[in-house]
């Protein structure tokens, strides 16, 4: 009988309950919208990079990562190329030879790594193909070609079929340098990865990095970095592993150790669900406390009689907590529906964020964010406001079993 | 037999700043079965004297000892259980639980006693029949008259069968009709079940009932008048 007075009670003063619920309901709302953007940004900035930049694994020589020097590429490429290929659970697999070196025009120059790709290869990674923006992606066809980004075209004043020269030290050591026409401009939506990076077709690139001299080497066997894309991103950890007891001299990182900003940012989704989420149960632990506080400010002489014909503290207390809870228990579920309903509509159709594009894409994030959250989130959601109604109900209710009967039955 | 025994009662409110001295040595003894009016002026300490019996209020000097308990040994939680097995309640304004209908309000205090269900809901149907409302048993105490919450507050006060039945001005708010049709039915409580009423009053209409009158004045007992 004590719920159903408790039920009862709420329902005493519908206008005040309704607002209090609304507020609980909008908060929650808000908490997931806002954990659904935060993490839908996040997803977005985290699935570019690796989508278009760093992919889910890389393998190395250990001595290449320190300094990119072309003379540290992989050992046995060949061989290990074709064991990585025969693990179970690989999507694609590039394999690359990389040199830092410098591209010039007639108006610029700038520092850039430059990438020798397998063009097919390639555009299972990365889906740099699909990146092209301008002109053509790298194929068979012509001499040396070169994709650069839209980025570094303006800053170098080139465009489609300009040429432009690489400059770039050889395994000898000698500076070696050779003219390469532009086929294509790129835009993965990263500027500071655009403006520093070219493609070169890898083939072009090893002819240029094998000086004449050197017969240790043919020209497919020069590889400094396996890209790899595997089937489920869940997988990488093990993935990664098993290669790495497998090449005991080489270095397998997975995305989150190549781009530990990756890491951080994965990490980061998960604290900024909870700070939203403390933000807005703390302004809520104050309207329950005051709408509870009210309801037993208005009732002492019902207190005072209840404990008069024999309704103990515990009880008492247990019903101002219990009506808290039938609060809590009518907003989370109306609250949970909004954001659930919130996240799935923009989950699917994308909050166009264009005007803010370029800001976002300095920051390696697309123009439309699509909200997603962890299911996960809307249980801790609910236990967070549940556990708020009953900490907000505590105050109330001690005021309540503090009052002692007779006073109580006076009050008017 | 089960006996209420008051020794050299003070209470006094307010002892820090104006003390008043609400009870000034109330020496009283009521016995089970007895339909009993407390009288006098207003101030006289008539709810103090009832609030002090009743376990609400404890006296500041002096013992009470109602059915054998002595109310000052207790703490404030087993008051509570004291109140909720020996004492039923009748207040001046109708304190009924508004969210409650007039069938749960009698059922309310058999559940803080832990009675079963079907006890519970047999127990509060005869007793709303025994006050006439076997009618209005499912009416919340905002679709009831005055006379007949107090009514309602009359079967809360039995269901819990207590040794003795405290009434605090009763009637104060109830017209002619209904202060009759209720003295009525406490009168035929008593005679036929043994029920003990102990009522404050200062209503003719109930005094001229009570088959005892005690007076006090100043919160001393004036007169103490047994009638046949």
């Amino acid at each position: 009988m004590i719920p159903i007075m408790a039920w009862r009670n709420i329902w005493r003063s519908k206008t005040r309950s309704l607002v209090v619920i609304g507020a609980i309901s909008v908060g929650i709302w808000a908490a997931l919208s806002l954990t659904g953007f935060a993490t839908g940004m996040m997803k977005s900035y985290v699935n570019n990079a690796v989508q278009n930049i760093v992919s889910h694994i890389q393998v190395h020589q250990p001595e290449f990562l320190d300094e990119y020097e072309v003379k540290y590429n992989i050992p046995d490429a060949l061989a290990v190329e074709q064991a990585i290929r025969a693990e179970p659970g690989i999507k694609a697999v590039s394999v690359r030879s990389v040199a830092g070196g410098m591209v010039s025009s007639s108006q610029g120059a700038r520092g850039v790594r430059i990438k020798g790709v397998i063009p097919e290869e390639e555009a299972r990674v990365n889906a740099l193909d699909e990146n092209v923006v301008e002109g053509e992606y790298l194929s068979d066809k012509g001499r040396n070609p070169i994709l650069v980004s839209g980025d570094l075209a303006q800053k170098l004043n080139v465009k489609v079929r300009s040429k432009v020269v690489l400059n770039f030290q050889d395994r000898g050591g000698s500076i070696t340098a050779a003219a390469f026409r532009i086929v294509g401009i790129f835009d993965t939506g990263n500027n500071p990865f655009d403006l520093s990076h070219v493609f070169v077709r890898r083939s072009d690139l090893n002819n240029l990095l094998i000086p004449a001299t050197d017969s240790s080497l043919t020209a497919d066997a020069l590889t400094h970095e396996i890209a790899i894309m595997v089937e489920d991103i869940r997988n990488v950890d093990t993935i990664a592993n098993k290669l790495g007891a497998e090449f005991p001299g080489l270095k397998v990182q997975t995305y989150r150790e190549i781009s530990p900003d990756l890491e951080l940012y994965e990490g980061q989704i998960k604290n900024v669900s909870l700070i939203y989420l403390t933000v807005i149960l703390l302004a809520l632990v104050f309207g329950i406390i005051n709408t509870m506080l009210m309801a037993v400010l208005e009732r002492i002489k019902e207190l005072g009689m209840l404990m008069a014909i024999g309704m103990n503290k515990l009880r008492v207390f247990s019903m101002i907590v219990l009506e808290s809870i039938l609060l809590g228990l009518v907003a989370i579920p109306v609250g949970l529906f909004l954001g659930y309903i919130t996240i799935d509509y923009v989950g699917k159709n994308g909050i166009d964020m264009s005007i803010y594009a370029q800001s976002l894409e300095n920051y390696g994030m697309s123009p439309i964010i699509y909200f997603e959250l962890d299911p996960g989130v809307y249980l801790q959601v609910a236990v967070g406001v549940f556990l708020t109604a009953v900490l907000a109900s505590i105050y109330p209710a001690l005021k309540a079993i503090r009052l002692k009967p007779v006073e109580a039955l006076r009050t008017i | 037999m089960k006996v209420i025994t008051t020794k050299g009662v003070v209470k006094i409110y307010n002892p820090d700043k104006i003390p008043v001295k609400a009870l000034d040595g109330v020496d009283l003894e009521i016995k089970e079965g007895e339909f009993t009016a407390i009288v006098g002026p207003s101030g006289s300490g008539k709810t103090t004297l009832l609030n002090v019996i009743g376990g609400l209020d404890r006296p500041d000097e002096g013992d009470v000892e109602v059915g054998g308990h002595d109310i000052d040994a207790m703490s404030d939680n087993k008051l509570i259980d004291f109140r909720k097995e020996h004492i039923g309640f009748v207040f001046q304004a109708y304190n009924l639980i508004p969210v409650l209908t007039a069938r749960e309000n009698v059922e309310f205090v058999m559940l803080l006693q832990n009675r079963p269900k079907k006890e519970r809901r047999e127990r509060a149907e005869e007793l709303l029949r025994a006050v006439g409302l076997e009618d209005k048993m499912d009416k919340r105490p905002s679709e009831l008259s005055g006379g007949q919450q107090q009514r309602v507050a009359v079967a809360r006060a039995l269901a819990p069968k207590p040794d003795f039945i405290l009434a605090d001005e009763p009637t104060a708010n109830l017209d002619s009709k209904s202060t009759a049709n209720l003295l009525d039915i406490m009168a035929r409580l008593n005679e036929e079940e043994k029920i003990t009423f102990i009522f404050s009053t200062h209503d003719q209409r109930v005094i001229d009932r009570a088959r005892r009158v005690v007076t006090l004045v100043d919160g001393k007992v004036a007169t103490d008048e047994v009638r046949g």
